[in-house]
This record gives structure tokens, C-alpha cells and sequence, in this order.
């Protein structure tokens, strides 16, 4: 998969667990830039990402991640 | 991950008196499809219909009482109702774990109820975390 497909793929799912359609994800964009990113969200991301890609990640992994790009790396690399 | 795929639960749930009393009391739903017998069987159903969401109550004391652990928190959930639950129905009670994400220390299980002619009333999904 491209990775321009793995990024909107993403924005897609950030979408729907936030339920918010205005979001715009970009390689750079961090939690702190996505109103509704907190810690349970992210869990809910993380498990959406896991099911749609059909991967798993492992703790370190997802605790190492800075923006989306580093999140793309992972799913990329698997 | 002390859950395996797979992993199978059964309970038992009986919407006693006592459990009907304690719902309309606590959440005062007092719609007549839940205390008037005429009006539910003028709606074509065999007496009051239980609360759906009385189901969700015994979904939680599974999660936080009969998991092998204490520390869950439940993430999410989904439920649809089948068939109408009554007053002093017994139900079979199964949940089955499909999914694990270990980097997130979340479980998902499918779960039923089925009543004692083994129809399912109720089917959802419940996504747990488990807590460090």
C-alpha cells in the first residue's frame, strides 16, 4: 500500500473514532494538534488501526511514536 | 495477556422481581411497554417487556466481577436486542474472546443471551482494557 493510501486510510479512521470530519492528518501532526487525541482515544485508534490494517503492534512500538508519520513508519515495516 | 482467543464464559442471569423493582426504581423508566401487561400485549408481545438495558447491567457485573481479574475497565460496547426479555426469564449468558491487542492491553469479546428455548435475545461486542 502507498503510503499516500496508508495516510488517508488513517485520516479515515481518526474520522470515526473521534467523530470529527474536519480532521486533516498530516505525516507531523501530533496529539496535541487533534482536539479529542488523548490517552483513551489513542487506545481506541490503536486498536482501529490494528483491525483495519490486520497488523499488531507492540507496546514499545506505539509508545515510541512522536506524529503520524512514525505511525505510518510501523504499519509500513510490518 | 492473561486472555486467550477463544476464551469462553458462561453466566447465568434471571430477571428476578427483585432486579425489574430495583431498575424502574433507580432509573424510574416506567414506560408502559415495561409496567403495563395489557398495553404489551396490545403491542403483540406476551406481557411487559423488560428493559433492554437491564442486559447491560448484567454485562457489567460480568466484566467486573466474574473476569479471573479486577482490574478492567470497560472501553466500549455494543448491543442489539433480538427478541423481548420478560419477568423471570432466565438467560444463558456466553462471552467468547475475539480479539487481543496486546500493545494496547485490550480485549474484545462477542457475547449472547439466549432464553431457556435457547433463542438469542440480545448479541454485542464489548471491548475491555486491562489495567496496570
Amino acid at each position: 500500500m502507498e503510503r499516500t493510501e496508508v495516510l488517508k486510510n488513517i485520516n479515515t479512521i481518526f474520522i470515526e473514532v473521534l467523530d470529527e470530519e474536519n480532521i486533516k492528518l498530516t505525516e507531523n501532526t501530533s496529539a496535541a494538534d487533534v482536539d479529542g487525541w488523548d490517552s483513551l482515544t489513542h487506545i481506541q485508534l490503536v486498536v482501529s488501526v490494528e483491525k483495519f490494517f490486520k497488523i499488531r503492534f507492540t507496546s514499545k512500538e506505539i509508545q515510541s511514536w512522536k506524529n503520524v508519520g512514525e505511525m505510518m513508519d510501523c504499519i509500513k515495516s510490518k | 495477556m492473561l486472555f486467550k482467543k477463544d476464551d469462553r464464559f458462561e453466566k447465568t442471569f434471571t430477571i428476578s422481581d427483585s432486579v425489574y423493582t430495583s431498575f424502574i426504581e433507580v432509573f424510574q423508566d416506567k414506560n408502559p411497554l415495561h409496567t403495563d401487561e395489557n398495553f404489551a400485549i396490545d403491542k403483540g408481545f406476551s406481557g411487559k417487556v423488560m428493559h433492554g438495558n437491564i442486559l447491560n447491567g448484567f454485562l457489567s457485573y460480568f466484566i467486573g466481577e466474574c473476569l479471573p481479574i479486577k482490574n478492567v475497565i470497560i472501553h466500549s460496547q455494543e448491543i442489539q436486542y433480538k427478541n423481548p426479555v420478560y419477568l423471570n426469564d432466565s438467560l444463558n449468558f456466553e462471552a467468547v474472546v475475539v480479539d487481543i491487542f496486546e500493545s494496547v492491553n485490550a480485549v474484545e469479546f462477542k457475547f449472547q443471551f439466549k432464553n431457556a428455548e435457547a433463542k438469542v435475545v440480545a448479541k454485542g461486542k464489548i471491548q475491555i482494557g486491562i489495567m496496570s
